[in-house]
């Protein structure tokens, strides 16, 4: 049993400097892990364009079927808003940080946009003339559609503008040149257009458009829209204010996304069994009325006077209840100039509802948020009245019922009441 | 007196994978037979019982409908008491679960001081460590799974199973339900891994079980706190706990495996950096107790 | 720190030593030096006693032998095999108690022994169960196996503990205080497994900070003190050096005579008894103690009747290995630092 020959050495094991360096390694490898990426999103090697060919290729490219994640991101400098992310996928949310929301489009007039909560969503699915709202943390469907006779109307105009239709008066619609050229004759009136570095956005290589005001009493920096190289279409918008150099006040853009026609089953919706169920008749707008209702159509409200121009134009509102919209009291939107039109699209509505909860008799119910304190704290007392200044826009309560709001700053504003 | 002959060759070891399986038969049974252990998987199990009665019971009160949307929809579909069950354990009762036992992992051993038996039987410290990990491991997919099956179970008996309403508002065969929660619950199991690795590294650090339980749920309530922080957002994606309610991704329209990918990649780089310095602290450390 | 290629024939060569050490050494991340430039030499077959006093590095030692501890300096083999990088290939060959027994409290004593059978790479699962019984058995816990350990008393957990170190054929057994929490019939029958091991080839490492419980089985006698290794080699010529004392009983009557006439012969330190005797046991028996040097005593038994002194008694007295202690220290042995 004794053992008299010397045995080789064996292999001795790593000493516990080399086993602490495993860790280490594995950090490194896991900070590369996330490093690499966001170093290899390097500017993409596209050929030069100008801002007319840019703005002709989107014009000419249209809408197509398109799905993907699409992450909103506001910087816009206000206090943080007393809204916890868990409580659910609310479309308040949009006020302040980053909301992530899924798209799916089929390029023609059928849609769904999800809004995503940690374990909520909140969606919007449209089908030509109808469409459904549904709010998982309510198990709320809202269902939207035109009533019979503008239905058979919607149908026909829809007829009309089908591929392969006779576009009526289509000689007078403007070739996609046309358009881009007068869309760039327009911006360039107050601002300077131009065409940055291509960039990487959700992966696909994109050519930058930046509009840059050349007004310097706006706040508005510039506004840089990404176009995806191959298909034209825009990936990405981020708005920069003067304020902020760092990083865009207003940021909306695809994460991932491809240009692929999304899955019947997505785009399709028919209300939940169980879920509560509202049904609104939206009245199709007669044909001049529609024009009259495009913001910025020549006429102005009764009741709202705009001074400036362009960028730092000021929109005065008079006459507004402002305590008793604050209170939540729905009847005070009537003070709102031009309200009535506003309501009329299903957005805004949707808006007015999320930000006043109603109960089951329609009366106005604020148990999550308490609005009069969330007035109070996004705005502050100046001699004029209460402000609200952020990033990228201001606004001006006074006293006496009159609103200000302009992309310019607050002393703009206070100088202008 | 035959016990004392000495052998005249050294003695021969089993293969390494045989070694390791049978210490780890050996571990499962000291895990799983532990009456603590038991009592904590019989606890979460009484989640979905006591969750599923309350609902039952106050289906047509004032008090139904509240609280997120699958705890609302409970009533409604017995395969949402699973989802509303591991809702709810979630955010603190599985942490605590899991930080008992992967806490316990090698500083019970060591404050017991039958860590210094183990090691000289001899048990390479390594297969030790590793035996260890995966015994924390499955004590984890079984507490998930003690949920998820009394939940399935208490709410069919409760509610019924029938077709499913998706946070996006469409509607799916209770087939393709089932299989969309036995998702959940995979994930859920897969996203207590992080905090397994973490566990079992406060676990070699210590001679305290206790303290490395305690260390380790308050690592992921940090982490939920953290996340909830908007000053600190930068570094929420790579938060231990920031992808735990990604499961909810199952229950939308179209499942994205990206966002349930990401989750599972930054649970993998958790475990990777604790169970490597769990590793380099084991093999390295001085037994002293 | 010498550097073991510096010493002549190590280096993983078996040199007939069950245990080797050189220049072993642990300084804590405290500055605590708990073992110092320890040179252990067991040999093989030998029952070796480590001894010291509590807090003297002996489980600091035993535990760097046995791979739970990295030593700050020096190198340890067991059976030939350098620690702790050839642990896993040496080890199942060791059997160990350290620091007292310790097994999770809610197994029965059975359970526990399956539990480390089962991280035992080279143990038979088909045999585990005999095996464990046949251990059981031999330490006298076969009625009491299958009760949970939390009701052992400490005799038996620390029997149990000697359990799993004969759970298989060992070539060595390091046992760490075999002998703590037994009663005087429990540390008996641990004495006598000991010597049964020995005689059957087994070498037996064993620390104790009780010298007397141990010091009868050893042939061998390593002692530790403040972390150096003050000596070590056969108990038998350990003890011999030590200086013999002479101890003879004579009258009262006689004592200055006596007194005298071991000045005479040669013996120093030459003790009377204390105080005077009772008067009315003037002629009563009185012990005189001297050292006795390199004086033959029956030189000295034949000078004091050569004398016409009454000899009562006469005895000469080998120091102990605890008065070996003291003399060596200057402390006593319980002493903990």
């Amino acid at each position: 049993m004794a053992e008299t020959t010397p045995r080789p050495p064996s292999p001795r094991a790593p000493s516990p400097r080399a086993r602490w360096a495993v860790p280490g390694v594995v950090a490194v490898a896991v900070a590369a892990a996330v490093g690499v990426p966001a170093l290899a999103s390097a500017d993409a090697d596209l050929p030069d364009v100008t801002a007319e060919q840019l703005l002709t290729r989107v014009a000419e490219a249209g809408p197509a079927p398109v799905q993907g994640t699409v992450v909103y991101t506001a910087r816009l400098g206000l206090p943080e808003l007393p809204v916890s992310e868990m409580t659910g996928a609310d479309p308040l949310a949009l006020l302040g940080g980053s909301s992530t929301l899924r798209v799916w489009s089929d390029g023609a007039d059928r849609s769904r946009v999800s809004l995503l909560g940690a374990t909520s969503e909140y969606s919007v699915v449209r089908d030509g003339a109808e469409a459904w709202t549904y709010s998982s943390t309510d198990d709320e469907a809202v269902h939207y559609a035109l009533d019979a006779a503008d239905q058979a109307r919607y149908d026909a105009l829809a007829e009309r503008v089908r591929p392969g239709a006779e576009v009526p008066g289509g000689a007078d619609l403007p070739t996609p040149e046309q358009a881009a050229a007068q869309l760039l004759a327009h911006a360039e009136e107050d601002a300077d257009v131009t065409v940055d570095r291509p960039t990487t956005v959700a992966g696909r290589d994109a050519y930058q458009l930046v509009v840059s005001p050349t007004d310097d009493a706006t706040l508005v920096s510039r506004v840089v829209v990404a176009v995806d190289a191959e298909t034209s279409a825009p990936l990405r918008v981020q708005v920069w204010a003067t304020q902020d150099g760092e990083a865009p006040s207003l940021e909306v853009g695809f994460t991932d996304v491809a240009f692929t026609a999304p899955d019947d089953t997505v785009l399709a919706f028919s209300a939940p069994a169980g879920a509560t169920t509202e049904e609104v008749v939206v009245p199709l707008p007669d044909a001049p009325d529609a024009a009259a209702a495009l913001p910025g159509a020549g006429t102005v409200p009764e009741g709202v006077a705009v001074s400036g121009s362009g960028w730092s134009t000021v929109v005065t509102l008079s006459d507004v209840d402002v305590a008793g919209l604050v209170g939540g009291d729905a009847a005070s939107l009537g003070t709102v100039p031009g309200a009535e039109r506003l309501l009329g699209s299903e957005e805004a509505q949707d808006l007015i509802q999320e930000f006043v909860p109603q109960d089951d008799e329609g009366r106005p119910t604020g148990p999550q948020l308490d609005t009069g304190a969330l007035y109070d704290q996004l705005t502050t007392a100046v001699p004029e009245g209460r402000l609200l200044s952020s990033t990228l826009l201001s606004v001006l309560v006074t006293e006496d019922g009159r609103v200000l709001v302009g992309s310019v700053p607050a002393d703009a504003l206070r100088a202008a009441a | 007196m035959s016990l004392a002959e000495a052998p005249a060759a050294p003695p021969v070891p089993a293969p390494a994978p045989v070694a390791w399986l049978r210490l780890l038969r050996s571990e499962l049974r000291l895990v799983l037979g532990r009456r603590r252990n038991q009592v904590l998987l019989a606890g979460l199990a009484l989640v979905p019982v006591l969750l599923g009665t309350v609902l039952a019971l106050t289906r047509d009160s004032a008090l139904s409908g509240q609280g997120p949307s699958f705890v609302g929809q409970v009533t409604g579909n017995g395969l949402f008491l699973v989802v509303a069950a591991l809702f709810l354990c979630l955010p603190f009762l599985l942490p605590l679960c899991i930080g008992i036992a992967s806490g316990d992992a090698v500083a019970g051993e060591a404050g017991a001081g039958t860590l210094r038996y183990l090691l000289v039987v001899p048990v390479p410290r390594t297969r030790l460590l590793t035996v260890k990990a995966v015994a924390a491991l499955v004590f984890a997919a079984c507490a998930v799974l003690a949920v998820a099956v009394t939940g399935l179970v208490v709410g069919a008996l409760y509610f019924g199973l029938h077709d499913v309403t998706l946070l996006s508002g469409s509607t799916v065969p209770v087939g393709e339900g089932v299989l969309r929660v036995a998702g959940i619950v995979a994930y859920v199991a897969l996203s207590l891994t992080g905090l397994v690795a973490v566990g079992l590294f406060f676990s070699t650090l210590t001679e305290v079980p206790v303290g490395a339980m305690a260390a380790t749920v308050v690592v992921a309530i940090v982490s939920t706190v953290l996340d909830s922080l908007p000053q600190v957002s930068a570094i929420h994606p790579g938060l231990l706990t920031h992808h735990w309610f990604d499961f909810a991704e199952f229950l939308r329209v179209q499942v994205d495996y990206g966002v349930l990918g990401q989750g599972l990649a930054v649970q993998a780089a958790w475990v990777a950096l604790f169970g490597s310095l769990a590793w380099a602290r084991f093999t390295t450390a001085d037994i002293t107790s | 720190m010498t550097s073991p290629a510096e010493v002549p024939g190590t280096g993983g060569a078996d040199d007939g030593l069950a245990v080797r050490t050189a220049g072993l050494t642990k300084r804590f991340r405290s500055g605590q030096v708990a073992v110092d430039g320890v040179d252990l030499r067991v040999p093989r077959g030998a029952v070796y006693g480590f001894l010291g006093p509590n807090g003297s590095g002996k489980t600091t030692t035993i535990r760097m032998l046995l791979g739970l501890a990295r030593p700050t300096g020096g190198r340890a083999w067991l059976l030939g095999a350098a620690m702790p990088d050839e642990a896993t290939r040496v080890l199942p060959r060791v059997g160990a108690l350290v620091e007292g027994p310790a097994f999770h409290p809610y197994l029965s004593g059975r359970a526990n022994l399956a539990r480390l059978d089962a991280g035992d790479a080279t143990a038979d699962p088909r045999t585990a169960r005999r095996r464990a019984e046949a251990a059981l058995d031999r330490v006298g816990l076969g009625a009491a196996a299958a009760k949970p350990y939390r009701q052992y008393s400490l005799g038996m957990k620390q029997r149990l503990g000697l359990a799993a170190a004969l759970l298989q054929p060992r070539d060595l057994l390091v046992l760490d205080e075999p002998t703590n929490g037994l009663d005087p019939q429990g540390t008996r029958e641990v004495r006598h497994l000991v010597r049964e091991l020995a005689d059957a080839g087994t070498t037996v490492l064993v620390s104790s900070h009780l010298l007397a419980e141990i010091e009868q089985v050893c042939t061998h006698v390593g002692i530790m003190s403040r972390g150096h290794l003050l000596l070590q080699g056969e108990r038998a010529a350990l003890t011999e050096r030590g200086a013999a004392r002479l101890v003879v009983t004579t009258r009262a009557t006689q004592v200055t005579a006596a007194v005298e006439v071991l000045a005479g012969v040669g013996l120093t330190e030459v003790a009377p008894p204390d105080g005077i005797p009772h008067p009315a046991r003037v002629d009563g028996p009185v012990r005189i103690t001297a050292a006795l040097g390199p004086t033959p005593p029956e030189k000295v038994s034949a000078a004091l009747v050569h004398a016409g002194i009454d000899l009562l008694g006469l005895e000469v007295v080998r120091p102990n290995l605890e008065q070996l202690f003291v003399e060596l220290t200057g402390e006593g042995f319980d002493v903990a630092r």
